[in-house]
C-alpha cells in the first residue's frame, strides 16, 4: 500500500515491526505496563495516548506546525455514569475523555494472526473475528477488570473523567467503539470537553449529556510506512488483506465516523471536487451515462466457426464489463487537458527526419517520462484516493475567528491516511502509454530511441563496475553453462539497447522507419525473429553494438515458455527500453503474451495502442502492471479500487482512472488540435461511398436458397428456444450466408475446383491454326485475317445487345463474338429450353460457357507493343466464374486504370478464400497485384508490401485480409480501399481504412463499399448503426448467447 | 418499365435505314409493338399488294423471338386463316443475333417461296401440292381482295 511517497526515515514502520516480531496468537499478550514493551516499539507512530500530547510530535524530521488542532466537537447524549452519589460532576464542568489503559491498545495491535480477503472471503474474515474476540478475553482474564466490562467490549471502554481524574462515567458504546479507536492510534485527542447535563445525584447508568471537543493530533499526520516487502506478498496471494491493511482499514472508517459526527465534509478531493475546471469534471449526466453499462457477460470463447479453417471473427472475451465510446472519450478526457501546452522537443542529430510540432511535444514528454524529471503536463491533479479537508476554526471562549486562514488537511477516505501536505499523483515507472492512432508513432519513438541513448547509471551499478574483479569470479560460478565473459560484460554495462515488440506484420515495417528515420550508420537495428535469430547477447555488446532489437509477441511468449526451462536471452538481458507495439495484443492479464511481456527487465517501458482501452476497464491493468505503475500494477489493488466500483456504479473508479492516465498516457488522434488551434495533422479529405449491388438472377437463387434454409433452421431452434445452446451452429450459418454474399463458389463446394491454374491465357496464332484445321471454307483464313485484325477494335458492336461489345467473347468454333453477358445468359437460356449451346450467329454448335475465349486488350508497355506485331489482344478461357462483387470491383478497377494509369489501391475482405478469387480476377486482368494475410509469413509480408510500394509506372492491387493487415499497416502510397465486406462492427472497418488514410497521406483517399442489396450484409449494417460503435463483438462466445446477441440474431433473420 | 438499349437502336435504324419494301413503326404507347407493312415480292403471286402485320417484342426478347401475324388476309400454305406464320427463325431457330429485320426479310422471302412441304395451313398447302397454279390464282385474288387499297 504505498501510496504516499515514502521517505527514507519513515521507512521503518512501527507496525510492521511489531507484526514481524509479534507474538503468536496462541502466546498470551504482553503484561501491562509501557516498561515491558519492546523497544522498538517506540518507534510507534501514534504515541501511547496516554502521555502528553506534547511527546507525540518527538521523533519525527518533519513536524507539523501543531501539536494537535481543533477539528470540531459533537454532543453524546446517552453517556453514562458509572457512580453512585453525588459531587463527582455537575454540568458546565470540564471533563475529561480517557482511554482504559494501554493493555487494550497492544491487543488491538498485535495481529490477529488472520488475514482478510477483501472482497471474496467473506468467511476468513469472519474468523479472524473470532479468533480475535478470543484473544481479547484472554486479555481480559488477566486484568483486574469488573467482570461486567467483560461481558461487554471491554477494550472499547472510554471513561469520563473529572479533573481530579475521577472516573464518573463511560461513552456509550457505539461512540466509543470508534474513539477507542482513535485514541490508541493517537489520532485524536480531547481537550476542553465539557458536561452539558447530568443529573445532581449520579447513580450507576445515568444519562449523562457531554459535548467531546476533538482535536486531531499532529502525530496522525505522519506519513505511515509500509512494508517494502509488501508488493512481492501480494503477488503470491493476489486478494488478500494483510495486517497492515486491517489496521488501516479500522483507522479509516473510524476516522470516517469521527468525520461524519463533527460534520467535517471534504472541500474536494474523492468525494466532491468544487474545485476544479468544469470541463474536466464529471457532470451528472456523464455519472449517469457511466452508470448505464451494459450488462455484463462472463464467457471466454474463442469461436472458431466457418469449418474450413478460415480465420474467423469471434474474437476472445473475457468478463464483458463493456465500455461505451462515450465513457471511453469521458475517461480519456482529463489526460488530454493539458496536452496542448506541452513544451516541444528537438530529436538528437542522428535523426534524419523532420517532426512535426505534436510529434516534438510527445518526444518532450517522453523524453521527461524517461528521465524521471516531473511531468512535463504540469500536473496539478490530487491523488484521486485523497480528499481535502478545511480545519475548522477553533472555538475561543465560545466564539469562532473567523478571520483565521483555513488550513488544509488531506484524507485518504481509501487508505485511512491522513497528510497536511498536498497528496500529488505518484509515478514511479519510466516510460508510459501512447495512444496514437495514425500519427506516425514509429517515427516518434524512433526520435526517442535516438535523443535518449544513454544509459542512465544506477547507484547499485556504478558499484558493480567498481566491484568487477570480484563479481568475475562469483559469476564464473553460476554461470557454468554460458559464456563467461558475456555474462560479465552484460552484468558491467548498463543497459543501451531497446527491445520492440510487435505483431508479427509490422516487425518489418518497424525496423524500415527505423532505418528510414536515421541517419546511414547511426542506428543498428535487428529483427530478432523466425529463422535468424542469432546470437542475441552477442549483438548486444561491444562498439558496433546492436541498438534496437525487434520481435513479434509470438517469439517472445515462445521464449517465455521456453524459459522454464532453460532461460532464453530476451528475459536475461536488461533493456534500457521495451516497447510494446499495439500493446492492446496483451490486453488480457493472463494471456501469455501478457505474462511474457511482463517478465522482461526493463529500465523504461512504453506501451503503444490505438485503443489503451479496448473495451473495459481492465484492459488497462496489463499495460499498468507491464510499466509497472504503483500501485495500480498490483491486481487487487486495482479490482479493488477500480474494477470493482466501476462495477458499482462509482464515478469515482472513472476518476481515478483518469488520473492514472493522466500522468502515464499520451493520446493523441489525427482531429487534434494544436496550439494554434490547428488540426495537429492535416490529413485529406476522406470519400466513403456505400456502393449497392444487385444480384444476378442465379446468384439470388443461390442466396435465397441458403437464407431460407437457415432461417428455417433458426425459426426451429428459436421455438424450442435452443438458440442460446446451439450459438456455433448458427454462427456458422451466418458465416456461409455472408460468403454466399461474396461469390456463390465459396458455398458451394462444387464450383469451387473450377478455379482455374494460371491466368487462362490461349495464344491467338494456336487459336487461327485450330480454327483453319476445322473449317475447310476456302474463305476461311481471309475471314480468319479479318476477324483478327478487328479484335480489340473497341468498336465492334455485339450482336445479341447491338451494343460496342463490353467484354468481347469468342466463340473458338467459329470466331463469331459477343459480349461476354449476352453470350452467358443466351446460353443459359438455351440450357433452360433444353437445348444445345450454339453460336447466336451462325447456329454453330455445341458451344459451353467455359470454351469461350475473352478478348482482352493487352496493356503491355506501349514499347514493346510496337517492336513486335503480335496482336494487341489476349484470348483467355472462360473458365472463371465471377460474382456480382468481383465484376463490380473489376468494374472500378478498370475505370481507375482509365484514369489514372499507375494507380494504387487496396482491396480488404476478411475471408481469404475470397482473397484467392479475386487474385484470380486481377490476374485474369493482369493488374499488377501483392497479397498480405495472415498466413504468410513474415518475409513475404514485407516483400508484399514492399513491391507494393515500390515506385513504378503500373497500376497495383494489394489484396488484404482484414485481420492480418488491419492494423499498423502503412499504405499510404495507395489512395483506393476496397472494402469488399462487412465486418460486425464499423471501427474495425475505419481502422483498416486508416492504413490507408493516414499521416503521409497526401491524395484524397476514396473508399468503396460494396453491399448486395437484400442480403445479410445490410442487416449486418443494421446492426453496426443500432450500437454506434460499442459493438466490438456483436457475437461473443457460445455460451455467451445474452439477450443482445440474440436480439442480434433476430435482426439477422427477421422479416424486413 | 424501360427500353432494352437494343430495342431502341433496331427502332431507330428500321425508321433510319428501312429495308426495301418493309416498313415498321413502333406504336406511341407501347415501344414493343409495331406496325409492319411488307409489300408482296415481284414475280410472286402476291406481288403489288401490302400486307399488313403486328410484331410485338416479349419481355424475353432478344433471348426469346418476336410474335409476328399477318393482320392482312393471305392465301399461302405457311400461314394460316389467323396470320399465324411458320416459320423456324419464329421459332426453334430463333437466335438473339436475329432481329426485327432480318425477320421481316424472312418473312418476305416466305412470301416467294412459299413451302407446301411444311404446312400450316394444310388446305392451302394441298391446294399448292396438288394444283400449284390454281392455288397461285387464288392467291392473286386473295392479294388483290384483301391487300391492295
Amino acid at each position: 500500500m504505498d501510496i504516499l511517497p515514502l521517505e527514507e526515515e519513515t521507512r521503518a514502520s512501527s507496525v510492521t515491526s511489531i507484526s514481524s516480531d509479534s507474538i503468536p496468537s496462541s502466546s498470551p499478550p504482553p503484561p501491562p505496563g509501557e516498561d515491558d514493551r519492546p523497544p522498538n516499539k517506540k518507534r510507534r507512530l501514534s504515541p501511547p495516548p496516554t502521555r502528553a500530547p506534547a511527546a507525540a510530535a518527538s521523533s519525527s524530521s518533519a513536524d507539523p506546525p501543531f501539536e494537535s488542532a481543533y477539528i470540531g466537537s459533537f454532543l453524546v447524549g446517552n453517556a453514562w455514569s458509572t457512580v453512585r452519589g453525588k459531587g463527582y460532576v455537575k454540568s458546565g464542568d470540564e471533563i475529561r475523555v480517557e482511554r482504559d489503559d494501554m493493555e487494550e491498545k497492544s491487543t488491538f495491535v498485535k495481529p490477529s494472526g488472520s488475514t482478510k480477503s477483501t472482497g471474496k472471503g467473506k468467511g476468513t474474515s469472519a474468523n479472524g473475528k473470532d479468533k480475535r474476540k478470543k484473544q481479547m478475553s484472554l486479555t481480559t482474564m488477566l486484568k483486574p477488570q469488573p467482570a461486567k466490562a467483560a461481558k461487554k467490549k471491554v477494550n472499547d471502554v472510554v471513561r469520563l473523567t473529572n479533573k481530579s481524574g475521577f472516573e464518573f462515567g463511560r461513552l456509550p458504546q457505539e461512540v466509543a467503539s470508534w474513539v477507542s479507536k482513535l485514541l490508541e492510534m493517537g489520532i485524536i485527542d480531547f481537550k476542553g470537553s465539557t458536561m452539558i447535563d447530568c443529573p445532581t445525584t449520579l447513580h450507576s447508568g445515568a444519562d449523562l449529556i457531554v459535548s467531546l471537543s476533538v482535536y486531531i493530533r499532529a502525530s496522525a499526520f505522519k506519513p505511515r510506512a509500509a512494508s517494502s516487502e509488501e508488493p512481492t506478498k501480494v503477488i503470491f496471494n493476489e486478494g488478500q488483506e494483510t495486517l497492515d491493511e486491517q489496521i488501516l482499514r479500522e483507522r479509516k472508517s473510524s476516522l470516517l465516523r469521527l468525520f461524519d459526527m463533527v460534520g467535517l465534509k471534504p472541500v474536494r478531493g474523492s468525494v466532491s471536487r468544487p474545485g476544479k475546471d468544469l470541463d474536466s469534471r464529471l457532470s451528472d449526466d456523464d455519472i449517469r451515462n457511466l452508470a448505464q453499462r451494459p450488462e455484463k457477460s462472463k464467457s471466454t470463447v474463442k469461436a472458431e466457426v466457418g469449418g474450413d479453417g478460415e480465420e474467423v471473427e469471434a474474437e476472445a472475451e473475457g468478463e464483458g464489463e463493456e465500455l461505451s465510446e462515450n465513457q471511453l472519450n469521458l475517461i480519456y478526457k482529463k489526460a488530454q487537458e493539458n496536452d496542448r501546452k506541452m513544451e516541444e522537443m528537438e530529436p538528437a542529430d542522428t535523426f534524419s527526419l523532420t517532426l512535426r510540432g505534436y510529434q516534438k511535444q510527445a518526444l518532450a514528454w517522453m523524453h521527461s517520462l524517461e528521465m524521471g524529471t516531473i511531468s512535463a503536463r504540469e500536473s496539478k491533479s490530487m491523488d484521486p484516493l485523497w480528499s481535502e479537508y478545511a480545519f475548522p476554526g477553533e472555538p475561543k471562549d465560545g466564539v469562532i475567528d473567523l478571520t483565521a486562514d483555513e488550513r488544509p488537511f488531506y484524507f485518504s477516505p481509501f487508505s485511512g491516511e491522513l497528510s497536511l501536505e498536498f497528496p500529488t499523483t505518484e509515478r514511479k515507472c519510466r516510460g508510459g502509454i501512447l495512444a496514437l492512432v495514425g500519427m506516425g508513432k514509429t517515427i516518434m519513438l524512433s526520435a526517442l530511441i535516438q535523443t535518449n541513448r544513454e544509459p542512465d547509471l544506477t547507484e547499485p551499478e556504478r558499484r558493480v563496475q567498481e566491484d568487477l574483479p570480484n563479481k568475475r569470479r562469483q559469476l564464473r560460478l553460476d554461470a557454468a553453462f554460458r559464456t563467461v565473459s558475456r555474462q560479465v560484460a552484460k552484468a558491467a554495462a548498463p543497459p543501451k539497447s531497446t527491445l520492440i515488440v510487435a505483431p508479427t506484420s509490422l516487425i518489418s515495417q518497424w525496423s524500415d522507419e527505423l532505418g528510414r528515420s536515421s541517419k546511414p550508420g547511426t542506428l543498428r537495428v535487428l529483427v530478432w525473429h523466425g529463422q535468424n535469430r542469432l546470437d542475441l547477447e552477442a549483438a548486444l555488446e561491444g562498439k558496433d553494438a546492436t541498438d534496437v532489437v525487434v520481435t513479434s509477441y509470438g517469439v517472445l511468449a515462445s521464449e517465455h515458455a521456453k524459459g522454464e526451462k532453460s532461460s532464453s536471452p530476451l528475459f536475461e538481458i536488461e533493456w534500457l527500453r521495451v516497447i510494446l507495439d499495439e500493446a492492446h495484443h496483451c490486453k488480457s492479464r493472463q494471456s501469455k503474451s501478457a505474462r511474457a511481456v511482463c517478465a522482461l527487465r526493463a529500465r523504461r517501458r512504453w506501451a503503444v495502442t490505438g485503443t489503451p482501452i479496448v473495451n473495459k476497464l481492465e484492459d488497462l491493468y496489463s499495460l499498468l502492471k507491464f510499466l509497472g505503475f504503483t500501485p495500480w500494477s498490483t491486481y487487487s489493488f486495482f479490482r479493488s479500487f477500480i474494477t470493482l466500483p466501476f462495477l458499482d456504479c462509482d464515478p469515482k473508479a472513472i476518476e481515478i482512472v483518469q488520473v492514472i492516465l493522466e500522468s502515464v498516457l499520451l493520446r493523441r488522434e489525427k482531429n487534434f488540435l494544436d496550439t494554434d488551434g490547428k488540426r495537429i495533422v492535416e490529413l485529406p479529405e476522406k470519400e466513403v461511398d456505400v456502393e449497392l449491388l444487385e444480384f444476378s438472377p442465379l446468384e439470388r437463387k443461390i442466396y435465397d436458397s441458403i437464407y431460407n434454409d437457415a432461417k428455417r433452421n433458426f425459426e426451429q431452434l428459436s421455438a424450442k428456444g435452443l438458440v442460446s445452446r446451439n450459438y456455433t451452429h448458427i454462427l456458422a450459418m451466418l458465416m456461409r450466408l455472408r460468403r454466399a454474399v461474396l461469390h456463390p463458389g465459396l458455398v458451394l463446394s462444387t464450383q469451387r475446383n473450377e478455379t482455374p491454374a494460371g491466368d487462362g491465357s490461349v495464344d491467338v496464332n494456336a487459336l487461327i491454326q485450330q480454327f483453319s484445321e476445322t473449317n475447310e471454307m476456302d474463305n476461311s483464313s481471309e475471314f480468319v485475317e479479318s476477324v483478327l485484325t478487328n479484335l480489340g477494335d473497341s468498336n465492334s458492336e455485339c450482336p445479341i445487345c447491338f451494343d460496342v461489345m463490353d467484354a468481347p467473347m469468342i466463340i473458338p468454333r467459329c470466331l463469331h463474338q459477343c459480349c461476354k453477358d449476352c453470350i452467358v445468359a443466351f446460353l443459359a437460356n438455351c440450357a433452360e429450353n433444353g437445348s444445345e449451346g450454339r453460336c447466336p450467329t451462325c447456329s454453330q454448335g455445341p458451344v459451353s460457357e467455359s470454351e469461350l475465349l475473352e478478348v482482352v486488350p493487352s496493356r503491355a508497355d506501349p514499347e514493346s507493343s510496337q517492336q513486335s506485331s503480335a496482336p494487341q489482344v489476349t484470348l483467355r478461357r472462360n473458365d472463371f466464374r465471377s460474382s456480382t462483387k468481383l465484376e463490380a470491383l473489376l468494374q472500378h478497377l478498370r475505370r481507375l486504370r482509365d484514369q489514372d494509369p499507375c494507380f494504387r489501391a487496396v482491396v480488404f475482405s476478411q475471408f481469404t478464400s475470397f482473397l484467392d478469387l479475386i487474385e484470380v480476377v486481377l490476374q485474369r486482368e493482369q493488374l499488377m497485384w501483392f497479397r498480405f494475410d495472415g498466413s504468410m509469413n513474415v518475409k513475404k509480408r514485407s516483400e508484399a508490401v514492399t513491391e507494393f510500394k515500390a515506385p513504378s509506372r503500373k497500376p497495383k492491387v494489394l489484396i488484404v485480409s482484414l485481420k492480418a493487415g488491419g492494423v499498423g499497416l502503412n499504405l499510404t502510397t495507395a489512395n483506393h480501399v476496397f472494402m469488399m465486406d462487412c465486418w460486425w462492427n464499423a471501427a474495425i472497418e475505419n481502422q483498416a481504412i486508416d492504413r490507408v488514410h493516414r499521416i503521409g497521406q497526401e491524395k484524397t483517399v476514396y473508399v468503396k463499399h460494396f453491399i448486395v442489396e437484400n442480403t445479410i450484409e445490410g442487416r449486418i449494417l443494421q446492426i453496426q448503426k443500432r450500437k454506434t460503435a460499442i459493438v466490438k463483438e456483436a457475437f461473443r462466445g457460445k455460451s455467451g448467447a445474452d439477450s443482445e446477441s440474440v436480439e442480434n440474431l433476430k435482426i439477422m433473420f427477421g422479416d424486413d | 418499365m424501360s427500353l432494352p438499349k437494343r430495342i431502341i437502336k433496331e427502332t431507330e435504324r428500321l425508321v433510319a435505314d428501312p429495308a426495301p419494301g418493309i416498313t415498321a413503326a413502333p406504336h406511341e404507347d407501347n415501344l414493343r409493338y409495331f406496325d409492319v407493312t411488307i409489300q408482296g415480292p415481284d414475280g410472286s403471286p402476291f406481288a403489288n399488294g401490302v400486307f399488313h402485320l403486328e410484331l410485338f417484342l416479349p419481355e424475353e426478347y432478344p433471348m426469346s423471338p418476336p410474335k409476328v401475324r399477318f393482320l392482312t388476309k393471305i392465301y399461302h400454305p405457311n400461314i394460316d386463316k389467323l396470320g399465324r406464320i411458320c416459320l423456324d427463325i419464329l421459332k426453334d431457330k430463333w437466335s438473339p443475333a436475329l432481329q426485327i429485320r432480318t425477320v421481316l426479310l424472312s418473312i418476305q422471302a416466305l412470301l416467294s417461296a412459299p413451302n407446301p412441304d411444311d404446312p400450316l395451313a394444310t388446305d392451302v398447302a394441298k391446294h399448292y401440292k396438288e394444283n400449284e397454279k390454281d392455288a397461285q390464282r387464288v392467291s392473286r385474288e386473295w392479294t388483290e381482295k384483301y391487300a391492295m387499297a
